[in-house]
């Protein structure tokens, strides 16, 4: 009888212990939940707060940056410097930068611009360099008595990425002679080329390689999205 | 109707080129009494460069920058400018447009007034010139059914 008793006993006191446990862990349960909503809430916020004042304060680096360009054009245009003619520069320049300084920086992707015009001047004179190459070779096709000319249209898919990029391809393509860009469809280049030597020196990529270099596109792609997460990470450690 | 354009290369030269355009086109205007040019040259070629907007980037990218009720009071009030300055200088008892006489308003010699009345004047004039010559454009090219008339 003693003996029930006590197993009786024992086996309440293992269900009020089992009770106990399963309240403490739901309690726990539920004390993560909120931590970790609380903290995702957090997060959001900090992150939009991040976003908007990145957002405005690219806009206005922006504006800046036209306000200075439009600056300097309105300076070789006009050539007298005098108060009169300067404020008269600058009050139009604002307004000009504050109208279109959102289509003149459409589709700037994050990148030192001082490094894109370093380079891009540098592209210059290889550009010029293929553009006199190429001019012998036309010139030798059209004189040569059997005129060796081979006109293809070819395509193909470039590895760019931004709208400017593809039109500094396509301008320098159609400026070297020889070969004329026809048309760019979702980056699919139509490319007529006057004979197959102008059209293998083309395939070869290196002007898409170096036009990639210029903007930071393709294999600079990785450091770039590094940087981005750097200063994102950087930002994040002085909110919280 | 205008659609935007799904040439790159043209849509992406213009996006660049409109601002030194618009730029270029209030040089031709504010540097008229000085140097060729004026109003009517300078607010062409404002006009010009809304037009290759309108043309490169469809109606709804142009109405963001300017409305058709901004085109409106901008023909207006550079119309109110010109006769405005004329009529001031009717006023001041000199002929209609004698910019000489603003010397009273503006405390400076009677020849840098009329310096600054004529470029007062340009400025209507371009402004007008640039109002119409889109407005014209704008009727000419959706045959005067705008989107918010089809909403409706």
């Amino acid at each position: 009888m003693e003996v029930t008793l006590l197993i009786e006993a024992t086996d309440d006191s293992f269900r009020i212990l089992e009770d106990a446990r399963e309240r403490a862990e739901g309690l726990l349960g539920t004390a993560v939940k909120l931590t970790s909503e609380t903290r995702q809430m957090e997060e959001q916020k900090i992150q939009s707060l991040l976003k908007g004042a990145q957002e405005v304060k690219s806009g206005f680096q922006n504006f800046v940056a036209a306000f200075l360009i439009l600056m300097v054009f309105w300076a070789m245009l006009s050539g007298k410097f005098d108060s009169f003619h300067l404020t008269l520069g600058v009050i139009c320049s604002i307004i000009i930068a504050y109208l279109t300084y959102n289509l003149l920086f459409a589709n700037v992707r994050v990148g030192d611009t001082r490094v894109i015009v370093q380079r891009f001047l540098r592209y210059i004179p290889w550009l010029l360099y293929q553009i006199v190459l190429a001019n012998f070779h036309v010139a030798y096709l059209a004189l040569s008595p059997k005129m060796p000319v081979d006109p293809q249209i070819m395509r193909f898919d470039t590895k760019l990425e931004s709208d400017i990029s593809w039109v500094t391809l396509a301008n320098s393509i159609t400026l070297t002679p020889g070969t004329i860009t026809m048309d760019i469809r979702n980056g699919e280049f139509f490319v007529h080329a006057l004979s197959k030597k102008v059209a293998d020196d083309l395939n070869t990529g290196e002007m898409e390689d170096r036009i990639a270099h210029i903007y930071m596109e393709a294999d600079h792609i990785y450091v770039q999205d590094a940087l981005d997460v750097a200063r994102i990470y950087v930002a994040l450690r002085k909110h919280v | 109707m205008i659609r935007s354009s799904d040439d790159i290369i043209i849509g992406t030269v213009a996006r660049v080129m409109i601002p030194f355009i618009q730029l270029f086109a209030l040089y031709v205007i504010m540097h008229g009494h000085h140097s060729p040019g004026g109003g009517f040259q300078g607010g062409v070629i404002l006009g010009a460069s809304l037009v290759l907007l309108l043309i490169t980037h469809g109606i709804d990218e142009t109405k963001r920058l300017v409305s058709e009720k901004g085109i409106a009071i901008f023909g207006s009030a550079g119309l109110l400018i010109y006769s405005g300055i004329g009529l001031i200088c009717l006023i001041l008892l000199g002929n209609y447009l004698d910019y000489s006489r603003l010397y009273i308003l503006l405390h400076v010699v009677p020849a840098k007034a009329r310096s600054l009345g004529i470029l007062g004047i340009e400025t209507g004039v371009g402004f007008t010139v640039m109002a119409v010559m889109y407005s014209i454009f704008l009727d000419i090219s959706t045959g005067g059914e705008l989107p918010e008339d089809e909403e409706e």
